[in-house]
């Protein structure tokens, strides 16, 4: 009874009560099957086979097996292929108050070092005139 | 006199350690283990919780994810299957 092109009834598992063809038998134990069911490695116990026989070659493809389901008025199990996604990068969200704070003290680190330079060189600049001062004085007396 | 429903053994009693002292609580009985339809055996794979707690669960930990799944057991499912298989 279990042979290629044995139409059969799945009596396990989450396919139990779907119809199913054998498309290859792979050992003592298991067989092939596609159809109603997905198309898997089965153990011969959880099939229970029927009357009917189509003709099927070894190893029929998913759409030969589908072909001959359409005739038989069976419709066959269809899975959508995955369609590929982009992973979604994650963006670091940074609150309101968080931002402001940022700002300020980004402005705050400019003005400073504008000043620093600035007295820096007001500073330099004093010392030069008080060196010049002093050498003025120093060449009268 | 204690209230009439801690008096009747409806609600299970738990034994509570508290700082001070041990008291009782009064919780709800679990309900009784599935059982298959046909065999009368104890269903695999169906939590004993309470409705609430299984509220909580999705449906496919509520029961097998087979034809008959939560009322059957695989074995009276199978002859159920091989019965319409050889009828037909």
């Amino acid at each position: 009874m279990i042979e290629i092109g044995r139409l059969c009834l799945k009596i396990a598992g989450r396919d139990a009560g779907k119809k199913c063809v054998i498309v290859d038998v792979l050992d003592s134990t298991f067989v092939l099957i596609d159809g109603e069911t997905r198309r898997r490695k089965c153990n011969i116990l959880h099939v229970e086979p029927l009357k009917n026989k189509v003709e099927l070659k070894k190893n029929a493809s998913h759409e030969d097996v589908k072909k001959v389901f359409e005739g038989l008025g069976l419709k066959t199990r269809e899975t959508k292929p995955k369609q590929k996604t982009e992973k979604p990068v994650k963006k670091k969200k940074v609150s309101e108050k968080k931002k402001d704070v940022k700002k300020k003290t980004g402005k705050k680190k400019e003005t400073k070092v504008e000043s620093t330079l600035e007295d820096k060189a007001a500073s330099a600049k004093k010392e030069d005139k008080t060196a010049s001062k002093k050498t003025s004085e120093q060449v009268k007396k | 006199m204690a209230e009439p429903y801690k008096r009747s053994r409806t609600l299970r009693r738990v034994k509570v350690k508290l700082a001070s002292r041990t008291t009782v609580h009064y919780k709800q009985r679990k309900p009784k283990l599935g059982t298959c339809g046909v065999t009368g055996q104890t269903l695999k794979g169906v939590p004993r919780e309470l409705p609430n707690e299984i509220k909580k669960l999705s449906k496919t930990e509520r029961r097998p994810e087979r034809p008959y799944g939560g009322v059957l057991s695989s074995k009276a499912m199978r002859s159920v299957f091989k019965e319409k298989a050889r009828k037909e």
